[in-house]
């Protein structure tokens, strides 16, 4: 077969399926054979062994070979999408263990206090200085009601 | 495609809603940019400590840098505009003392408190303080916690 020479119909290409497993093709003869197997709907014993044999048994076209390929695709999207939904959930599952197991601290002057106790000492004091100011205002509040009664007297 | 893309989405979202806390404006203070300043304290307290004494979250800054006070103002002053309840305290055109009770966020109760000791009548001092709490409390025992 010369250079150009496509295989048209099933015994052209049965029979350069037996040179091949003679040893009698060329290089590109084999080239040739296997684009198409790769290519081709023929089917019969002698052709579908030489695709199991040479590697196109799974896919022994361009559509299969397409199928295959989005099969891939597909197949790694889904890979994708299961390590993101285990990032997801692994980090918001360290976040609430974190938010249950509770934080309690401090920075004070740019230094970090981690005992309990003094963290919430610290907690009082701000919520003492809350209630002085509240205090304050409701003192101011009385004070006012007191001033409206006396000047209604 | 388009199906894997939504469920990514959504895990995501779902993770960022859970990690951010409330949208609210104070949320820039709570960056970490206090922790490591020399003039300020910083408190987180989460889990069964803020438990204790009602809450869920406890967050609070105090700062003696007077420039940091109207920053801090302005943000709680916004956050302030969309409470359901406040009590506040205006001395000189600046806010001295604020109580706010901000809508529930996923059935918490939010609170945030802010006090200008700067402006206190009696030893005013250079400190102004934030708090942030959220949690079952009620505002009746947010006031109790601070009078103990």
């Amino acid at each position: 077969m010369n250079k150009n020479h496509h295989i048209t119909t099933q015994a052209e290409l049965e029979e350069l399926i037996e040179r091949y497993f003679d040893g009698d093709t060329s290089v590109l003869e084999e080239q040739m054979l296997r684009e198409t197997l790769a290519d081709c709907p023929w089917s019969s014993e002698v052709i579908d062994e030489a695709r199991f044999t040479m590697g196109y048994f799974a896919a022994h076209s361009h559509e299969g070979q397409r199928v295959a390929r989005k099969n891939n695709r597909n197949k790694f999207i889904g890979i994708a999408a299961s390590i993101a939904i285990v990032l997801a959930a692994g980090g918001y599952a360290l976040w609430h263990q974190q938010q249950s197991a509770g934080v309690c601290i401090a920075y004070v002057n740019g230094q970090i206090v981690q005992d309990d106790d003094k963290v919430m000492a610290l907690i009082v004091n701000d919520l003492s200085m809350m209630d002085n100011a509240a205090d304050a205002m409701t003192d101011q509040l009385s004070s006012l009601g007191a001033a409206l009664e006396l000047d209604n007297e | 495609m388009k199906r894997t893309t939504i469920i990514i989405l959504a895990c995501m979202l779902t993770t960022m809603a859970a990690m951010a806390q409330t949208g609210l404006n104070i949320n820039r203070l709570f960056d970490g940019r206090y922790k490591k300043a020399a003039d300020a304290t910083e408190i987180i307290v989460t889990g069964s400590q803020a438990h204790e004494i009602g809450l869920t979250i406890y967050h609070s800054i105090s700062v003696t840098e007077k420039a940091q006070a109207e920053i801090i103002e302005n943000l709680v002053v916004k956050d302030g505009a969309k409470a359901i309840d406040k009590e506040v305290e205006y001395r000189n055109g600046q806010l001295y003392y604020g109580f706010y009770t901000l809508p529930k966020y996923k059935r918490s109760n939010r609170y945030i408190f802010f006090l200008n000791q700067n402006l206190a009548r009696k030893s005013p001092k250079n400190v102004v303080t934030l708090i942030y709490m959220e949690g079952d409390a009620s505002a009746e025992k947010i006031k109790k916690l601070i009078r103990k």
